[in-house]
Formats: structure tokens, C-alpha cells, sequence
């Protein structure tokens, strides 16, 4: 499962072109914030050309579309014959995923997305947004929370704590991805204190928007030593005992911690020369 | 003199594209990979501009090290921008 | 002899036409002494020069006159940019352009291939005793590494200075080596001199090149007691310095010693006890200046105590790891870093291929694609430095390891790193750029010199 989303404005060759080689695990396009309304068409044409021509390989590639018409219809029409592995949907709610939906509809269309929560509306349908069958993952957009709340961010996250737990419970329970939102500034040491609040608290992974702040992230969201240890000898005991429930140092190992375990050494492997020094 | 419809930049790895209306075609490209690709570049855009059934254009074509990509994906925009406003 | 104005010395002088004059490039594109006795030697009608300048600089552009109309009839050096590069790749010389190695130069003088007339040496401070040194004065530039050589085997030595003291206490150039001092307003521009403060790159590009160095090293072993390391002044270089430093200072390891063009980041790890030595021929910021003037373990060196390879006692020799530049690349792993593709002469070998021939591990780390321009061809247009000294290639797309290095192949053989041939990696960019044209060479103008003497390539024009 991806740790990192990185974030490249869709208007940028030297960036698109590029973008596989930052080590995130997905790719999220930006046709959206990044782009200013004169250069719409330009962002359109100039993705849709790059990823006919050279589809980034070993990476998840998204695409965050506008949601508003006419601009949604021309995105999704642009992005329709590409290989892509879903869009990502801002400022979504329960109306906009139907909207979507009955477009996707029209054209026998399947198209899976990320809802981008970023309205307080949104948080008050979480749970049948994340049930939504063609959402497969939420993204918590506190920027744009904040400045529909007057919501003040710091590296703490104490303002953001409600926010974070409500959505990431709520994918949980859906049994999707719960993606963090950004951290906007480059400087170390508050992004670290960020990413910790999120790591923390359960998420899957987080948006980087900036390709320097890959490393971190991933770095972040690869298992610690103690965790792989400990991964590799339930795994180990399971497959001694062949069973799903055994008591492992005087505490009962049950069914999900199994394969949690599993899912943990798997994604390890899979991002072992992805991390910030590859050690 | 016509108006000009512009498509593009001038960072590295992008190119600026400019139609205006002319009498027949004239293609111009300043490109940083000269030696390397002038004749290729100027092949894709003749071969786009044909796609589009264009002639009576004069384009310019200021190339900071695009990929081929970018290049058409200018071109098209700058295209769009003509045909949407010459033709209508 | 003290000379307050170079008329005077000049009159002093045996000036010939044809001779051989020497200049130095440790104020880079600060300097102005060569500008200064140039134009002098101009004026007294001289004919058929032989300038022999370790490297030379857009600051040098004035000279370009005295190229044209055969003052200066050869060219001997070691590195260059700027206006007279463009002008010999365009027009070419009276005469012939030889492009050495850092190496090589000191090894010419010493053993008499070259043999220098007058040898110009900008001296930030020289003493009573002619004694003369780097790391004093307003326009000081730290190590005089690539002057000593001349400072003891031209014929006439003259110290170019505009900071007369007393005494000089740790002098780099010996006082009874020279000949005359001449004193001058001043001798460069200070801002042309440092490169400023040093950054590390922060283009991600840059930063995903350096930590696949950093991974490569770590898979080959490089991190123990007592290992070797040069890189540049590069911004991906630095990158790789800081995290060299980084992984030593993790596990509690120490070099034995830094060596080439000094900085901030090399001065880090003296201080913070993560290297024995540095090994200085040129200081590339102020904290590499300062910490030659207070750090004991900080040693200037001389071109010859660097890299030349008759000298049994070179610091390079005993190199473990270098970590270079490319312009380009070729499949056999011939490297350019003289010439771009297309014959536009930018820049030399300095160092290259000096240290890629002695060290035991020599890495090139560029990006794989500069914008349109595909780092790897089929044949390079001018080789700096053959590939039988090149061991791997890291670029943001992938690594490649010569062939012939069989004893890393193996040692890599179990790792995850993203492993290519050269000619896969060249695939990978000629999917996104298309295969460039190859360039047609014009008449040639000169050679590049390999480090013991033997010509290495041609150099052409530009050609079309």
C-alpha cells in the first residue's frame, strides 16, 4: 500500500516527467489548486499527452480533476482513454461522489477515486462517503478545512486531532486508505513533528507536496526495526503452529494481528530500496 | 496584423508556442538542441500542424529542451486557442 | 627583486617571442593578473606566446584579441569556460591547444616536457623573504596548490602580489625558489575568487541522484576505519560530502583523509572528529580558507603531491573513493567532461581523470537526462577520461557498473538497487528524447593530454 502521494502540477514538464523518480509511491497530478483558470487547457492537453506518451511505471498514478463544470466534464473526458488508477476528487461530499457516479454511469465507466475531505460538510457523511463504492481511499485536505474553519495549523496538530481521527476511523471502518493531508513547508523538523501526529494515529500514508519531502515520509511510514522484529516472529510462530491464534512473550496472537504482520513484512520488502539513506 | 495565441513557457523542458494568422505557412524554431533535434522537431510540427489541417499559420517555436510530449500538447493548445477564436 | 611597476619588470626579463608564460587558476574567475601581464606582453609586440594557465575563466575574455592576431600563438591547460572556450571550439588558434590534467601539468613541468619561461604567481601574501602564502590578505583564496610546481622549476619565478607583509610564518611557495616580486593595486576581484557560500542542491533531482550514491556506497562496503574520499564542490557532490559525513558520524567511523577542492562540508567532518586529514590543492569557501589557517590536520598541497603519477608520494594514490561529473558518457564508459556532444568546449579534466585512475572506487553521478539532452551516447565526442578508469554510473534512473569491474558486480549481486547496463540505461533516455544526432567534427585544434603525456583524443571545431 503507498506511504507517500506526491503531489506534481500537471503544468510542469520538467516535473511530470520527472515524477517517477522521487521514490513516492503515488502520484497525484494536479490539474486543480496548482492551476491557474488561463492555464486549464494547457494543464489538460499537456498531461493527457505525457501520460499517453510515457506512463510512469512502478508507481500509482492519480489524477486530481476540477469538480466543478464545465472544467469536471473536459477533465474526465481528457482522462478517460488513460491508463490511470483513479482521480482524486476535491472538496468531496455525499452529492458531488452521486454526481460523479451518475457521470461514470453515462459511459459504463468504473473510474475508482479519492475523496479529498476538505469541507466541514464532509464530516458530518464521512462514514457513506467512505462506504461509496467507487472510493478507495480519503485524504485529509486541512488547508483548505482551515481556511473554510479559520482553523489555525501548527506542527502539533492539536487543532487537526478531531479532523484526522474522525477520517481515518471512518476509512478504517470501510476498510480503505486513510492518506494524511500535507505539510506546506520544506523545513525538517516541523514536517517531522507532522508526519509523527499522522503515523500515530493509524494512517495508511501522506501527501508530500513537494518531492523533497518524499524521504521523509517514507521513511516515516517504513516499518521501525522493533515493529519488523516483531512482524517476523508472529509470522515465524504462525507458521510453526499453523494456526491463528496462539499466545506469543504471555499475549494471545489472534487472526488480524497475523496478518497485519504479513501485510507489514510484505510492504517492507516491496519499499526496502525506497527509503530516505536505503540502509 | 492578426492577433497571436500562445501556448506554453519558456522554462527547461518546455517550449513556447505562438500562431498568428498568415498568408501561408511559416514555421520558425529556436531550440537549445539545435544540433541534436532541429530537423526532428521541425518534422513533428509540420506532421501536427497537417493533423490539423492548419496552413495559412505562422508559427514560432521558442524550445527550451521539450520533449515531443510537450511539444504536441503546446502545439494542440495553441491550436485549440486559434481554431476556437479564428474560425468562430 | 621588488618591482612596483611591471614595466620595469618586464624590462628585466628575457622576453623572446615564442616563449612559454605560466599563470594559475586559484583565483579563478576573480583573477586579474593574467589579463594585467598579457595585455603588457601585448604591447611590447611579443609574437607566438605559449600560455601555459591551469585553467582559464570567463574573467580572461580580454586575451581574445591577442588569440586572434597570434600574440598568443599555443594554448596549455587544464581546464576552461567562457568566451575563449567558445572562441577556440569555434575559429580554433594560430598555433595548438593542449588540454592536461591537473596531474599531468605538474608532472610535465617537473620532468621538463614543458619548460616554462616565466612562471606569473598571484600571491595573496609574500612576505620580505619572498616567502608567499594562500589564506592572508583581501583577496585571499587558501591553497596555492597549483603554483608550487611552477614556483620551483620555471626558469623565472615572479610572485604577483598586492599584500606585502613582514613575515610570513606557514607559507605555501618558499621565498628562495623566486625571483622577483612585482607589486600591484590589486590582484583580483574577491567576489570572482570564493564561489560564495556553498549550498547543497536542493533540486530533488540532484538529492535522488546523491542518496542512490549514498545507497551504492553503503551496498559496496565503502563505510569503515581508515576509508578515503574525494567529491567536488558540485551541488550533488556536496549532497554526497554531507551524507558521506552523515553515515560515518552514525556508526562512529573515521576517514583517513579528505582530499581535492576543500569545503565547508570537508571542514565539518575535520572539526567533528569524522576525518584525520584533509588534503587541500584549492579552498572553495571562506571556511575552507579559515580552517587552512587554524587547523593543523588541513594541509595544502601541491599539484605534484596531489595527482602526479610519477610522484610515489601523491595523496590520490592511496584514494578509495571518488565521486565525479559527467557531460557525457559513453557505453564503453569513456568519460567528457571537455566538450559538450556537439564539440563546444566547456570545461577540462581538473582532477577527473587523474582521480579515477587512482582511486580504487571511481563514480560518475549525473542525471541521466538534462532537459533534451541524453547524458549516455554510443561515443562520446572527446574523451577526458578513458573507461577503463570509470567503475560505475549513477543517475536518477538507474546505476550501471563496468563490466570489467566483476569483483563489484558480484559484491551487488544480492541487492535491490536498480541495476541496468549502460546500454539499458541509454534506452531509458532515448525513450523519452529520441536518438540525437551525431555531431561531424571540424579541423582539429589541439589534443587532450592523458595524465603521463600520451594523447588521449583529438580536438575539433565545432563542425556542424
Amino acid at each position: 500500500m503507498a506511504r507517500t502521494y506526491l503531489f506534481i502540477p500537471g503544468n510542469v514538464p520538467r516535473m511530470l516527467q520527472n515524477a517517477d523518480v522521487f521514490e513516492a509511491d503515488a502520484l497525484i497530478i494536479d490539474l486543480e489548486d496548482a492551476i491557474a483558470t488561463y492555464e486549464k487547457d494547457e494543464a489538460r492537453e499537456l498531461t493527457a499527452q505525457f501520460l499517453r506518451a510515457h506512463r510512469p511505471q512502478g508507481v500509482e498514478v492519480y489524477v486530481r480533476i476540477n469538480a466543478e463544470e464545465p472544467l469536471f466534464s473536459k477533465d474526465m473526458k481528457a482522462l478517460a482513454p488513460l491508463e490511470i488508477d483513479g482521480v482524486v476528487l476535491p472538496k468531496t461530499t455525499l452529492s458531488s461522489l452521486k454526481a460523479y457516479e451518475a457521470y461514470q454511469d453515462q459511459f459504463d465507466a468504473k473510474l475508482p477515486l479519492i475523496g479529498l475531505i476538505e469541507t466541514p460538510e464532509a464530516f458530518f457523511e464521512l462514514l457513506q462517503i467512505a462506504k461509496f463504492s467507487l472510493v478507495k481511499g480519503l485524504i485529509l485536505g486541512a488547508e483548505d478545512l482551515s481556511a473554510a474553519t479559520g482553523m489555525h495549523r501548527d506542527e502539533n496538530g492539536q487543532e487537526l486531532l478531531f479532523c484526522r481521527s474522525k477520517l481515518l476511523l471512518a476509512a478504517k471502518a470501510a476498510g480503505i486508505r486513510a492518506i494524511d493531508t500535507p505539510w506546506t513547508t520544506l523545513e525538517e523538523a516541523s514536517l517531522s513533528l507532522d508526519i509523527q501526529s499522522a503515523k500515530r494515529l493509524g494512517f495508511d500514508g501522506k501527501c508530500a507536496i513537494h518531492p523533497n519531502q518524499v524521504p521523509s515520509i517514507n521513511d516515516a511510514f517504513f516499518p521501525t526495526e522493533e515493529e519488523l522484529r516483531k512482524a517476523r516472529r508472529i509470522v515465524k510462530r504462525h507458521e510453526e503452529t499453523n494456526s491463528m491464534r496462539f499466545s506469543l512473550d504471555g499475549k494471545m496472537v489472534d487472526k488480524p494481528v497475523v496478518e497485519k504482520a504479513k501485510a507489514l513484512l510484505e510492504s517492507a520488502e516491496a519499499y526496502r530500496f525506497k527509503r530516505g539513506k536505503g540502509q | 496584423m492578426g492577433k497571436s495565441y500562445v501556448a506554453g513557457t519558456l522554462e527547461s523542458s518546455d517550449c513556447l508556442i505562438t500562431l498568428s494568422p498568415a498568408d501561408k505557412l511559416k514555421i520558425e524554431i529556436d531550440t537549445v538542441v539545435h544540433e541534436a533535434f532541429y530537423d526532428h522537431i521541425k518534422t513533428l510540427i509540420e506532421k501536427t500542424l497537417a493533423e490539423e489541417s492548419l496552413e495559412n499559420v505562422r508559427l514560432r517555436c521558442q524550445d527550451q529542451g521539450a520533449l515531443d510530449y510537450t511539444i504536441k500538447a503546446r502545439l494542440k493548445t495553441a491550436i485549440l486557442k486559434y481554431k476556437e477564436s479564428e474560425d468562430g | 627583486m621588488k618591482h612596483e611597476r611591471l614595466g620595469e619588470l618586464l624590462d628585466g626579463l628575457d622576453l623572446r617571442d615564442g616563449m612559454c608564460v605560466s599563470f594559475h587558476h586559484h583565483l579563478r574567475n576573480g583573477d586579474k593578473t593574467l589579463n594585467l601581464v598579457m595585455q603588457a606582453l601585448h604591447e611590447r609586440g611579443l609574437k607566438e606566446l605559449h600560455l601555459m594557465a591551469s585553467a582559464l575563466f570567463p574573467v580572461h575574455k580580454p586575451i581574445l584579441p591577442l588569440i586572434k592576431d597570434g600574440t598568443i600563438a599555443d594554448i596549455t591547460t587544464n581546464y576552461m569556460n567562457g568566451p575563449i572556450a567558445e572562441c577556440l571550439s569555434n575559429h580554433g588558434l594560430k598555433g595548438s591547444l593542449t588540454m592536461q590534467t591537473h596531474g599531468g601539468r605538474a608532472r610535465s613541468i617537473v620532468e621538463g616536457d614543458n619548460v616554462i619561461d616565466v612562471a606569473f604567481i598571484a600571491a595573496p601574501a609574500v612576505d620580505k623573504a619572498k616567502n608567499a602564502s594562500g589564506v592572508h590578505g583581501k583577496n585571499a583564496c587558501g591553497s596555492l596548490g597549483y603554483a608550487i610546481e611552477d614556483s620551483l622549476y620555471a626558469k623565472r619565478k615572479v610572485l604577483v602580489t598586492d599584500n606585502l607583509v613582514d613575515t610570513l610564518e606557514d607559507p605555501q611557495i618558499q621565498g628562495d625558489a623566486i625571483d622577483d616580486v612585482l607589486l600591484v593595486k590589486t590582484l583580483g576581484d574577491a567576489e570572482g575568487i570564493m564561489s560564495g557560500t556553498l549550498k547543497i542542491t536542493k533540486d530533488p533531482l540532484g538529492l535522488k541522484i546523491a542518496r542512490e550514491a549514498l545507497r551504492l556506497l553503503q551496498a559496496l562496503d565503502v563505510f569503515e576505519d581508515g576509508v578515503s574520499f574525494q567529491s567536488g564542490a558540485g551541488g550533488i557532490s556536496l549532497a554526497i560530502t554531507k551524507g558521506f559525513n552523515d553515515i560515518m558520524r552514525e556508526r562512529g567511523l573515521k576517514a583517513s583523509f579528505y582530499s581535492g577542492g576543500i569545503t565547508r562540508y570537508h571542514v565539518d567532518a575535520l572539526e567533528g572528529g569524522l576525518v584525520d586529514k584533509l588534503y587541500d590543492v584549492q579552498c572553495f569557501d571562506d571556511a575552507a580558507i579559515e580552517s587552512l589557517k587554524k587547523n593543523a590536520n588541513h594541509h595544502a598541497i601541491s599539484a605534484s603531491n596531489y595527482a602526479n603519477p610519477n610522484n610515489a608520494n601523491r595523496v590520490i594514490k592511496d584514494l578509495d573513493v571518488v565521486i565525479l561529473g559527467a557531460s557525457e558518457i559513453d557505453t564503453d564508459f569513456n568519460v567528457n567532461v571537455t566538450t559538450d556532444s556537439y564539440g563546444t568546449i566547456i570545461g577540462g579534466s581538473g582532477g577527473h581523470s587523474d582521480t579515477a585512475e587512482d582511486a580504487k572506487l571511481s563514480v560518475i553521478v549525473s542525471p541521466l537526462l538534462k532537459a533534451r539532452t541524453p547524458l549516455i551516447r554510443e561515443r562520446v565526442r572527446t574523451i577526458t577520461t578513458p573507461g577503463k578508469h570509470i567503475d560505475c554510473l549513477i543517475t536518477e534512473r538507474g546505476i550501471a557498473i563496468n563490466p570489467k569491474r566483476r569483483d563489484l558486480l558480484e559484491k551487488l549481486k544480492d541487492t535491490r538497487l536498480p541495476l541496468f547496463s549502460i546500454e539499458e540505461l541509454m534506452a531509458k533516455a532515448h525513450a523519452f528524447t529520441g536518438k540525437p544526432k551525431v555531431s561531424h567534427p571540424g579541423d582539429k585544434i589541439g589534443v587532450v593530454e592523458s595524465r603521463h603525456g600520451s594523447t588521449l583524443d583529438n580536438l575539433y571545431k565545432k563542425g556542424d
